[in-house]
């Protein structure tokens, strides 16, 4: 574990002249639109709350499954495009190492699209000169669940990316299992989704949709999910033959 | 215990039914060049991906440098550079920060880029995206990358695919300095023998997965069978009279063939057949080139 940090390193320049900022900023952007076109009344109470709901919708239930898969398969199309894994696993690296690595790296631009979110949502927020003070607890509480709750998700994506060297199949498979969301996320059984988890966390709570879960139970379903697929991409990448 | 540098032991791989690898002992000495040589598809790639711990052996064992492998997988390939196949690369960076990202990884001075890059003469295109690079660019890279960690052991998986015959000479050039400048231990995969008979001391040679041939070159060299043609007037009658005496002659047109004999019964030959009336017009001792001999251990018929 050593080698950890220097395994990231490599992953860091590999990422060079990818056109991944673009990525990232999109959804933030699309939000920012939205929030725009919101007709909101900036003197009602609540007012924060319902700006972001309305920006957090289309970026939660949609583009932040969308985007932890995107990331995934990214970060692992170049090994597969011209001998990468082969060259990577033959270096003195431990496949866990490589993992753990792959994985912190999507994870960590997520956060930014996080961030890069809440930054639009405050935006907005002032522009439309909002009368109530800026809830910080609410919002970072917001992209941070978020977040957390797209851990899963990613292993379970990056799993699906190393194992296929198609670019395009582990993409295909998560957008048909992201688009009944909406649907999903407002059944009984909507936390046990890992595709569905961001909105749930994300979304304030009991809010227009009706959504009613305790943040405890959806954590301990995320904490589990996370677990299980973290060990299952960790027993694949070390079996896999390159 | 045996103090070879490399050692597999009745190493094996099995994809279902199909035996890639078939219980091979290989052995290679400090500073050797073993050349490791057998047709397409006779289990040359599987055999290093094993070595190098990117697929499981079925059965078998390997020590590297006295330890077991993949035990001591990272001690190991600390000291392995390797190029299987066609050479790996990411395509949208240049030559520099595809070398950079191993270099992140195996923690060796930022001067070993410059070097390897020269070494390889690559250094005028270092700064050019490897996407637009020719192949024979990209082998040399992968061989650059191979060098980076100045490994003790190189291990090559037909270096010179895609080289041009300039390249070709250079490859085969940098390989027979490496042990003598660098104390580097080198295997290379080849299904040519002509390439391997220039750069390799030991040679191993590999079919269907078994080791038909494992030992020094010289030693394949002195399995070279002598023959000797003789070109005479009447070939068929000559044969006759030569087969009279237990002397079995093979009639190629008008070139008669006999296996190799002592020089006192070239000579009785000669005489018998020039007192029996036959011209003599050349007699050509010929030896089986290593190329045949291969051919023959390998079952395969030149076309
Ligand atoms: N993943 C696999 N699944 C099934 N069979 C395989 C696999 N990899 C290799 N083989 C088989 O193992 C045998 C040896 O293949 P290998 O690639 O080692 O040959 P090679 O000596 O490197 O040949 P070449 O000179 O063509 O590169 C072949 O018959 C091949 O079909
Ligand atoms: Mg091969």
């Amino acid at each position: 574990m050593r080698t950890l940090h220097r395994i990231f390193y490599a992953e860091i320049l590999k990422l060079k002249r990818s056109r991944l900022g673009f990525i990232l900023i999109l959804s933030p952007l699309m939000a920012a639109m939205l929030g725009v076109m919101y007709n909101l009344n900036a003197e009602q109470p609540g007012a924060w709350p319902i700006l972001l709901s309305q920006m957090a919708m289309a970026h939660a239930v949609l583009f932040l499954p969308l985007l932890s898969g995107v990331l995934s398969a990214f970060i692992c199309r170049y090994e597969h495009a011209n001998g990468g894994w082969k060259q990577l696993l033959s270096l003195p690296v431990s496949r866990t190492g490589v993992y753990i690595s792959k994985y912190v790296v999507v994870a960590t631009l997520l956060l930014a699209t996080q961030l890069i979110f809440m930054g639009a949502v405050l935006f907005i927020g002032l522009l439309k000169g909002i009368a109530e003070p800026v809830p910080w607890l609410m919002l970072v509480n917001s992209v941070l669940n978020g977040w957390l709750a797209s851990l899963p998700l990613i292993a379970l994506q990056m799993l699906m990316a190393i194992a296929w060297a198609s670019f395009a199949a582990p993409l295909a498979v998560n957008v048909i299992l992201t688009l009944p969301n909406l649907m999903v996320i407002q059944s009984k059984y909507g936390i046990y989704y890992p595709w569905g988890q961001p909105s749930l966390a994300m979304l304030p709570q009991n809010d227009s949709f009706g959504i009613n879960v305790s943040l405890e139970t959806l954590l301990f379903v995320i904490g589990g999910s996370f677990v299980l697929f973290v060990l299952a991409g960790l027993a694949y990448i070390n079996r896999k033959e390159i | 215990m045996s103090d070879a540098f490399v050692q597999t032991t009745q190493l094996t791989k099995r994809y279902g039914s199909r035996t890639a690898v078939n219980q091979i002992n290989l052995e290679l000495n400090k500073q050797d060049i073993y050349g490791f040589l057998g047709p397409n598809g006779a289990g040359k790639t599987t055999t290093i991906r094993m070595l190098l711990g990117l697929i499981r052996p079925t059965s078998g064992s390997i020590r590297m440098f006295g330890k077991s492998f993949p035990k001591s997988r990272m001690d190991v390939l600390k000291k392995v550079g390797s190029l299987v196949e066609s050479p790996s690369y990411y395509g949208h960076l240049n030559a520099c920060e595809n070398l950079e990202t191993i270099r992140r990884i195996i923690d060796v001075p930022a001067a070993r880029i410059d070097e390897v890059l020269s070494i390889v003469g690559l250094t005028k295109d270092a700064k050019r995206v490897v996407k637009g690079y020719s192949l024979g660019m990209r082998q040399r890279l992968g061989i650059a990358a191979a060098l980076l960690g100045s490994p003790e052991l190189l291990i090559l998986d037909e270096p010179t695919n895609g080289l041009d015959p300039a390249g070709i000479l250079e490859m085969r050039e940098l390989i027979k300095s490496l042990p003598d400048q660098y104390g580097i231990t080198v295997l290379v995969s080849s299904h040519l023998l002509s390439e391997i008979e220039q750069m390799a001391n030991r040679v191993g040679i590999i079919q269907h997965g078994s080791i038909l041939f494992q030992d020094s070159l010289e030693m394949l060299q002195r399995q070279a069978k002598h023959h000797i043609r003789l070109a005479v007037s009447d070939p068929r009658q000559a044969a006759h009279t030569i087969s009279t005496w237990g002397i079995h002659a093979a009639q190629h047109e008008d070139l008669l063939t006999i296996s190799y004999v002592p020089n006192e019964q070239v000579a009785l030959i000669v005489q018998q057949l020039v007192q029996n009336g036959h011209s003599i017009y050349r007699i050509v001792d010929q030896r089986q080139s290593l190329e045949e001999i291969f051919l023959s251990l390998t079952g395969k018929e030149r076309s």
